[in-house]
């Protein structure tokens, strides 16, 4: 089930080249927008459905089922660290889902490199580095009366 | 230099019922190339069968009244660059649009209402100049740093393909018209401000009679595509799910 992408909608931003994890979106060199440059090696992940700031990108469904009419699309709003979908069933039935993907703002997760290097002690002890301020909790959990 | 009418001078060679001529067959060639694009590209059918397929999914009727609002609500959004997401795209975008708009109609003023022998209004110039240094800055920062071949899909920023007809056209008119427009004023020898006016007429011609194979219809048919996303949301015929009611971010 390939992506495809509605030219008319697609403004060739690049973020579905940047995220597409088998390097397949690329650009169109007549029109500068967005295309599957090989749909045989898509595995519908749907990072490029998501990442598409203009909902330009689908998935086509095989030529065997396609005409049945379901449809999978996507939502992702990471103002609200939210993810829907919408599913079209065969039947014509619809159902809605959504999923939390985080917790904390888009943007706000430090890299390893922009925290202060940690005291040569820690390497003794058991916890991970900056655990357990990191996680928000005061201390990691421990099994009672072990 | 920036008040100087560059084409006051000319129409001292050419009769100014020529330059109009050739606006006017410029304006054609834009509707003619438009038309040709949406049809040949099959764009506008396939606009055509969604606009359908969405009104077939309507939920909700609009009526005019609504449907007026989303028309003013579709310009607000392009007359800021509303779709872009990313700040540089929008600042170069917008550049070049307003640019483009101040270089075509101040042109179409000057030639039309100021022909030979009339004195111009020194704002003309003025903004005619403006444009065309608005379509450089923003031309140019687009040019090599945020074409999306270039951003993201490893091409050289030197790189030129089909899909730079329309940029490259646009900046090289922008750019040997004020070199024109500067050897004019500076009082250049016959020879320069003649090579430099053949560039501007030939970047120009070739930026409005190639628009069935550039970008140029663009400026066209994104609002309309705008516009059609809006009535999809508001009569709820459109495929994407609702936006969540509930926010998950919890902690900064």
């Amino acid at each position: 089930m390939p992506t495809f992408t509605d030219m008319t909608r697609c403004d060739g931003c690049g973020e579905c080249v940047d995220i597409c994890p088998s390097d397949i979106m690329h650009i169109d060199p007549v029109y500068r927008r967005s295309y599957n440059i090989e749909p045989n090696f898509c595995w519908e992940c749907y990072s490029c459905v998501k990442a598409c700031p203009h909902h330009a990108i689908d998935v086509r469904g095989y030529a065997d089922f396609a005409p049945l009419g379901h449809k999978v699309r996507v939502l992702r709003e990471p103002e609200k660290g939210a993810v829907s979908w919408k599913i079209r069933y065969r039947d014509g039935r619809v159902k809605e889902f959504v999923f939390p993907m985080r917790t904390t703002p888009w943007g706000s997760i430090k890299a390893a490199q922009d925290y202060p290097p940690p005291d040569p002690s820690a390497l003794n002890s058991q916890l991970l580095s900056h655990e357990p301020e990191a996680l928000h909790i005061p201390a990691l959990p421990t099994i009672q009366g072990a | 230099m920036f008040s100087h009418n560059p084409f006051a001078a000319l129409s001292e060679v050419l009769p100014a019922i020529v330059m109009q001529g050739y606006v006017l067959l410029m304006a054609v060639a834009v509707v003619i190339g438009t038309l040709y694009d949406v049809q040949h590209k099959g764009s506008a059918e396939y606009f055509g069968r969604r606009r359908k397929r969405a009104e077939a999914e309507a939920k909700r009727r609009l009526s005019g009244g609504e449907r007026f609002l989303l028309v003013l609500a579709t310009i607000a959004e392009a007359a800021v660059s509303g779709e872009f997401c990313k700040w540089p795209r929008r600042i170069t975008h917008l550049l070049k649009m307003y640019g483009f708009l101040l270089y075509v109609i101040s042109t179409v003023v000057m030639v039309f209402g100021y022909p030979a022998g009339t004195q111009t209004p020194a704002v003309l110039p003025a903004l005619w100049s403006l444009g065309a240094l608005m379509i450089l800055a923003g031309g140019l920062w687009f040019f090599f740093f945020q074409r999306v071949n270039v951003a993201f899909d490893g091409a050289s920023p030197l790189h030129l393909g089909r899909a730079d007809l329309f940029i490259g056209s646009l900046l090289a008119s922008a750019f040997f018209a004020l070199l024109w427009q500067h050897a004019q004023s500076a009082g250049a020898g016959a020879v320069l401000v003649w090579t430099l006016f053949g560039l501007y007429l030939f970047f120009t011609t070739l930026l409005f009679v190639t628009v069935p194979w550039s970008k140029f219809a663009h400026m066209f048919f994104k609002p309309a595509v705008a516009y059609q996303r809006k009535v999809e949301e508001a009569s709820g015929s459109s495929d994407l799910p609702r936006p969540s009611a509930e926010s998950f971010i919890v902690r900064s």
